[in-house]
């Protein structure tokens, strides 16, 4: 057993220190906020359970007042990372801009001391998705060659031999994932059909990390990051396009810290529809008519700010009507599955939380609940049948792929 | 060193059956995570956490631990900014009220809502805007403080006390109480409308007992239709003794509680809004006015602003610019205008914490005698300042800061922040600092309006012995194992009694 050393969160004692305790981050509402902390919501509401309680127990790791335990394990874990205590927390440096608490940054770096000190606590779940990220270069234990398989019938470039215009990252939860495989064709038909040159991969395509990195394997990612930037440069493509929130985040901010530099540039695949949408490469007919909500996904939404494409996306589609939740854009509150809370205690409080996700979009009058994410759709998915809420759950490439047959 | 009791293991099952397992944590992280609160002064240790439900629940909960002596901490939204009761570290059992956070009902013809005492201060406003109605509540803590707590403190200035109709307490061997005008004081009279009538207010009895008397768990408290029109208007003066003339004559014709508050931004905050040149030392007087109709709105305005022309008041572009974004509520205000007076309301307990490490010194003095007191305060202030700059400690921005209360009462603060917010060093000699201050400002007659905590015993201190006396027989005559906040405003030489 190695000693706790607190190496991670030194790097982020100014979060502690600099939160005030008031608790905003737990008990701020309005019509807009149903309330901050999704995990709080959930559960028996302690301290523990959000932010404040959170940093102050962070607080006492650096000061030495208590020390690590399966309790810690059980506390860090149950956290979505989904950022929202930081937005409605506020307190930015008015030089900078940037947030002077991130309770979600202070989580991260719990998990990593933890799992370096005492991987032994970490659930079961977290360990599977460590050891197939060795054996498959994915956490899911998904043969590599799904990532070969799915794009059987469509005539795409492979990158590794030829320039593209286009990367088309699928990720791994897509291509593993039988009811989401069916997205990566979708999005390499419209990108085609759009006059891009789309490469792909396929089997050689990494694991980005980011489920890595949210579990608390820092080494394991920083080992993964360096190596994918080293592969993705070399490369001949300008630029990459994800399917999934998750990756958009880790590729193009977590990347953005190592030394060598990701030269590709890289969009999420609803920031470049809205650029395809702007540039008139895509038409569309309106044979759907149907009423949806949007859910940001916390990777793409409050971390990477990305509110604006999505939506410009949906409102450019024939038929399709966006109607807005209460709570939207920045205050949306997270489906429950980020942070790797579906691996924990088989998901049970991920799904309670993506039901208030799928509730609020029916109280606005939606027929259908859209996101941009692979994570965010299995759990509202799962949360819909759990819960027998009768509300489909779409990707945008699903409305776009429609529009376009269509 | 305080021995520490351990809380007996039937106890702790019967405590499940109450509350159930769920919603009592033991685990050291958990209790842990309880040890600070809004406050350099933080919190306290506990043994256990339980997080109760109902009035019922607290009830049992109550007369169980009071028969084994356990002692108990109350805490709400965990907001204070005077430390939380340490009761016995170690010992405790602490409540934390915030799961009794429902509306319970309206009752539309008495206008009054009855809410659980945990409900956070904002979404008991949403809850009363979700029904048509409004409650005017104190803009700094309204997402984080808790009724109750803002109650058990007597947070003043929001008339918040005055409204309160009648409360719910548990004392603490479990008896439910309910005090105010009403059923309390005549069993054929089911509405609770008017806390003065009957006997005498024991409503009164639990403002600012900070729960050394009982747990406070449900309150009715007046509500209003929501106001046509808020307003915030400005001006610049050039001397406190002119600033102070304006807000007399103010005070003298704005009389109604909870009155519509007019505040004084002293220069070293002023100076931040306005650009000011050469020596200059502006006050700003700042007035937000409420009113239920926009003729009546236009009344209060035209008041409101020939009354310090008249008093030598300028107004200032800088400022007009910033009241005209500030506080503009219409009842056919648009989402968006709703959405952006949310967040600034919001931001304005953003910016304070973003300032760094404050010592919150503050002061509530009599009108009479008010500048001599403020200035000696002052001197003490930058006195303690400049040890801290010889310490090579540095501060960025202070809060200065007062308004008053009632025609007799001023409230005012003048905090300093400081951003190394690492320094733990810095972090003890803020909380000396603010000590000593909260002493000295005892020594002039400074009396507290925070009673949110242990560093109440300060005030305690300077008490009168009757007053003491009083305090005691009525605290015995209540908990007289002392079980409840344990350790506030009885020396320890005196808890023999009990």
């Amino acid at each position: 057993m190695t000693v706790w050393t607190n190496t991670e969160l030194k790097k982020v004692s100014s979060f502690i220190y600099n939160c005030r305790k008031c608790g905003m981050c737990g008990n701020k509402t309005s019509d807009t906020i149903p309330y901050v902390c999704p995990v709080k919501e959930h559960t028996a509401g302690f301290e523990h359970f959000y932010s404040r309680g959170r940093l102050v127990i962070a607080q006492g790791l650096l000061e030495n007042q208590i020390i690590p335990s399966q309790e810690l394990a059980d506390i860090v874990y149950a956290c979505s990372l989904c950022g929202n205590c930081t937005e409605q927390c506020g307190m930015t440096d008015p030089r900078t801009g940037l947030p002077l608490v991130d309770g979600a940054r202070v989580i991260e770096a719990m998990r990593a001391d933890l799992y370096r000190t005492h991987p032994e606590y970490l659930a079961k779940g977290y360990h599977r998705a460590l050891s197939a990220t060795r054996q498959y270069d994915n956490p899911w234990e998904s043969p590599r060659l799904k990532k070969q398989k799915w794009p059987q019938g469509i005539k795409l470039k492979n990158a590794q031999k030829e320039p593209v215009d286009v990367l088309l990252f699928v990720g791994c939860t897509i291509p593993s994932n039988p009811l989401l495989v069916d997205r990566a064709r979708k999005a390499a038909i419209i990108l085609k059909q759009a006059g891009i040159e789309v490469g792909i991969l396929g089997k050689n395509e990494p694991c980005c990390g980011s489920v890595q990195r949210r579990i608390g394997a820092v080494d394991l990612f920083h080992e993964m990051m360096e190596r994918n930037i080293r592969f993705l440069n070399s490369l001949e493509c300008d630029m990459i396009v994800t399917l999934c929130a998750g990756c958009y985040h880790t590729l193009k901010k977590d990347y953005a810290s190592a030394d060598e530099k990701l030269s590709p540039k890289v969009y999420h695949m609803v920031e470049y529809l809205s650029q395809l949408i702007k540039e008139r490469k895509m038409a569309f007919a309106g044979k759907q008519s149907i009423r949806v909500a949007y859910h940001d996904p916390c990777h793409l939404g409050r971390h990477m700010k990305i509110f604006d494409p999505p939506r410009f996306v949906i409102e450019n589609l024939s038929g399709v009507t966006l109607t807005e939740r209460s709570s939207t854009k920045e205050n949306t509150i997270c489906c429950g599955a980020g942070g790797g809370m579906r691996l924990l205690a088989e998901g049970d409080l991920a799904e309670k939380i993506g039901k208030e996700a799928l509730v609020s979009a029916l109280d606005a009058g939606a027929e259908g609940l859209v996101t941009a994410c692979p994570f965010c759709e299995i759990n509202l998915e799962t949360a819909s049948q759990r819960y027998d809420i009768m509300l489909p759950v779409y990707d945008i490439v699903d409305l776009v792929s429609e529009a376009i047959k269509s | 060193m305080t021995q520490v009791t351990m809380i007996p293991k039937t106890v702790y099952t019967d405590l499940c059956d109450i509350v159930g397992k769920d919603y009592i944590a033991t685990g050291p992280l958990a209790t842990f995570a309880y040890t600070q609160d809004a406050s350099i002064f933080g919190g306290t240790k506990s043994q256990m956490i339980i997080r109760p439900g109902t009035t019922e629940e607290v009830s049992l909960i109550l007369s169980l631990v009071n028969e084994q002596g356990i002692p108990v901490v109350i805490r709400g939204g965990g907001a204070s900014v005077l430390g939380q009761p340490r009761g016995e570290p170690g010992s405790n059992i602490l409540f934390d009220m915030t799961r009794m956070n429902k509306l319970l009902s309206i009752d539309e013809k008495n206008m009054t809502m009855t809410v659980q005492a945990g409900i956070i201060m904002s979404k008991l406003q949403r809850e009363c805007q979700k029904a048509g109605y409004y409650k005017r509540l104190p803009l700094p803590p309204i997402h984080i403080a808790t009724l109750g707590g803002w109650l058990s403190a007597a947070g003043g200035g929001s008339g918040l006390v005055q409204e309160t109709v009648g409360m719910t307490v548990v004392l603490p061997n479990g008896t439910v109480v309910s005090t105010g005008g009403g059923p309390g004081t005549n069993i054929n009279q089911p509405s609770l409308f008017n806390r003065y009538l009957g006997g005498p207010d024991l409503t009164s009895l639990f403002m600012g007992d900070c729960g050394v008397f009982g747990v406070k768990t449900e309150i009715t408290t007046r509500i209003t239709h929501p106001p046509a029109a808020v307003r915030a208007s400005a001006f610049v003066f050039r001397c406190l003794e002119d600033t102070l003339e304006m807000v007399d004559r103010y005070m003298e014709r704005v009389d109604r509680q909870p009155f519509d508050p007019i505040s004084v931004f002293c220069p070293a905050t002023a100076k931040t809004f306005i650009p000011v040149s050469g020596d200059e030392e502006p006050y700003v007087v700042l007035g937000i006015l409420y009113a239920q109709s926009l003729p009546e709105m236009d009344v209060k305005l035209e008041f409101f602003n020939s009354l310090a022309e008249q008093l030598g008041g300028t107004r200032n572009p800088v400022l007009d610019a910033m009241m005209s974004s500030l506080a503009l509520v219409n009842l056919d205000s648009s989402e968006e205008e709703k959405n952006a007076r949310e967040k600034a309301d919001a931001n304005w307990l953003s910016s304070l914490n973003a300032l760094g490490l404050p010592a919150l010194l503050s002061y509530t003095l009599p009108r009479n005698g008010f500048v001599e007191c403020l200035k000696e305060l002052y001197r003490f202030r930058n006195t303690g300042l400049e040890e801290a700059r010889q310490k090579g400690y540095h501060w960025t921005s202070s809060f200065e800061a007062f308004t008053p209360i009632d025609p007799s009462t001023i409230y005012g603060d003048m905090a300093v922040f400081f951003p190394d917010t690492k320094n733990t060093e810095l972090a003890e000699f803020i909380n000396k600092f603010t000590r000593d201050y909260l002493e000295f400002g005892c020594k002039i007659g400074s009396i507290d309006t925070h009673k949110q905590g242990f560093m109440t015993n300060k005030f305690a201190k300077y008490w009168s012995p009757s007053y003491k006396e009083l305090y005691q027989t009525i605290k015995y005559a209540v908990d007289p194992k002392n079980i409840l906040n344990r350790d506030l405003w009885i020396p320890e030489d005196e808890e023999k009694k009990f």
